[in-house]
């Protein structure tokens, strides 16, 4: 016997542009039509990438009931709540009164805090010649709207999902760029390890498609400038590959420790195994060409869900389709696995859905869970000549492939070099494990 | 101080300031009844009064200041005689009851801390709060 904590996935809820529930999403997803299309919420005619993949709908109010409580939140806030209560009604389970204070919440928090609107607005208001003018502000309506505080604080967005559940135990933000939704739930997994928590709503949020978010990228040539073909722009892993498909949206999973799972006769998607991180310091926005980052995160979560490279069988690549992530990640994979790399299915299902920035680690979390429950890889959308340098890796084409998944890895690869892997055992596995007193 | 605020001035811009009410606090507008308190009967919490301050400002184009309700409530008494020890003292609530003659009686207990003053404000209260600063608003 050992005294490790155990953790269970039972529930999932998400927003993406590729569906605003966990079936649309697995749906297109399979479909391996890419979401990406002309830019709609803002006029984009002027910007280099004119292309994104919005999320439509998936409004909180009829879901939360709660309109209060939507005036303290952000474009990604709704998105949060709508993807956590998914979770939470899926896994059926809810703090109550006598274990809230047992229940953590951990959030991947969006990279924008204050609109873009908003700060158009003291702009134009207090500042029309670029100096501010401390007289104006006084009577500017954003500077004076305490509600404008309110959603531009970066921890709007646990204290949302937290009042609205009546978690009571315990709560982080974690931000690291795109690497925070599997940091998030790498932190939540560590909290109900080392018994702080029972249970916790874990995720993360993000939306970046607005002048401000999408200039910055333009600025970066991070983002594909395919103004003309949106659906082909996201194309992980091909050798014409240009840049990502911002996206946006939430992915939310309920946690549990596995015993209480079991015990309350839970519907188990995968046990959350092993949590990685690894620091490239390398550079602000460059990723090392030898998987140097990566390559750490990945063993160190194979190591803490005590499985062997050997034992993988998807790896849901963070496959932005920049050439230089890519390239990075396929390099870190062929460490990682050696000559196991070809055993390794292997998509992004960013090409699919776009990136999802402080999100994606998230939703990408619970898609690693569907494929482990239904035994089904989604697909790498829009590979038509496989780069050589990725040549290596066995990536899942233009439909899903059955497979049953004994673990599964899910990477997350951030701006500033914070690396997220996350390891996902399927539940059976488990169960045989903490019989064989394991 | 302002002249005395007539029913008839208040009947005008309830509609607007119960409206306005409605969207701070996320409820139904029929639930804004004159006498509700927002605290007990809409569940108001300390930041929506700042929220709902600032939208009657945006939609009367009035400047309020912060803490006006109080502070004109207590007038000329000081505020050592009008709440000790975060009590509202005698003097203090005869005040309040005559500043806050829409809020029906029984809901002035002593003792009463100077805390839960804002659990009296009623709609009504902030249609007359909008009245007096209109009122003294200098005129443009």
């Amino acid at each position: 016997m050992n005294d490790k904590r155990r953790v269970a996935i039972t529930g999932v809820g998400v927003v993406t542009p590729a569906g605003n529930d966990v079936e649309s999403m697995w749906a297109r997803l399979n479909s391996a039509r890419s979401c990406g299309a002309p830019i709609t919420t803002f006029d984009a005619s002027g910007f280099s990438t004119r292309i994104a993949a919005e999320v439509r709908g998936a409004d909180a109010l009829p879901l939360t009931g709660d309109r209060k409580l939507l005036k303290f939140g952000n474009r990604s806030h709704r998105f949060a709540l709508v993807a956590a209560e998914q979770a939470m009604a899926d896994a059926g389970v809810a703090p109550t009164a006598r274990d809230r204070h047992r229940w953590g919440c951990v959030v991947g928090t969006g990279m924008m805090t204050v609109s873009f609107d908003e700060l158009a607005s003291v702009q134009a208001n207090a500042a029309p010649e670029g100096e501010l003018d401390a007289a104006k502000v006084l009577d500017e309506a954003t500077s004076n709207d305490p509600m404008a505080f309110c959603r531009s604080q970066s921890t709007a967005g646990v204290s949302l999902l937290t009042k609205r559940f009546g978690i009571a135990g315990y709560a982080s933000s974690v931000h690291t760029a795109c690497a925070s939704g599997g940091q998030a739930i790498g932190t939540a997994l560590r909290a109900i390890r080392r018994g702080a928590v029972d249970r916790a709503l874990a995720g993360g949020f993000d939306s970046m498609v607005s002048p401000v978010g999408l200039a910055g990228f333009c600025l970066l040539s991070a983002v594909s400038a395919d103004n003309d073909a949106p659906e082909r722009a996201s194309r992980p892993f091909d050798a014409t590959r240009n840049g990502f498909l911002l996206g946006e949206g939430a992915g939310f999973v309920v946690l549990e420790e596995w015993g209480a799972a079991v015990a309350r006769g839970a519907r188990i998607y995968a046990e959350l195994a092993g949590d990685g991180n690894s620091l490239s310091s390398y550079r602000i926005t460059d990723s090392h060409p030898s998987g140097d980052g990566p390559i750490q995160a990945m063993q160190r979560a194979l190591r803490d869900a005590g499985a062997a490279p050997s034992d993988v069988d998807y790896l849901n690549a963070h496959g932005t389709s920049t050439p230089m992530n890519d390239r990075s990640e396929a390099a870190a994979a062929a460490v990682v696995f050696g000559a196991d790399v070809g055993n390794v299915a292997v998509s992004s299902t960013k090409s699919v859905m776009g990136h999802l920035i402080a999100a994606a680690g998230a939703v990408e979390a619970v898609v690693c869970a569907l494929a482990i429950q239904r035994s089904s890889l989604p697909p790498n959308a829009n590979l038509r000549d496989v780069d050589p340098d990725c040549a290596h890796l066995d990536i899942v084409r233009d439909a899903p492939r059955e497979r049953r998944v004994r673990v599964a890895l899910s990477n997350s690869l951030g701006f500033g070099g914070s690396n997220s892997c996350l390891a996902f055992r399927h539940p059976d596995d488990t169960r045989a494990l903490v019989e064989a007193g394991r | 101080m302002a002249a005395e605020i007539t029913k008839a001035q208040v009947d005008e811009i309830f509609p607007t300031v119960a409206k306005t009410i409605a969207d701070a606090l996320g409820c139904e507008l029929d639930e804004v009844k004159r006498d509700a308190s927002l605290i007990e009967d809409l569940g108001a919490e300390s930041i929506d009064f700042l929220d709902l301050v600032f939208r009657l400002e945006r939609a009367f184009k009035v400047k309020i200041p912060r803490g006006k309700i109080v502070e004109d409530a207590r007038g000329d008494l000081p505020e050592a005689e009008f709440e000790q020890k975060g009590v509202v003292t005698e003097a203090g609530l005869a005040r309040l009851r005559q500043f806050l003659a829409e809020v029906p009686a029984d809901r002035f207990k002593a003792p009463l801390k100077a805390t839960d003053i804002p659990r009296l404000f009623t709609a009504e209260t902030f249609a007359k709060l909008v009245l007096r600063a209109r009122a003294e608003q200098p005129a443009a």
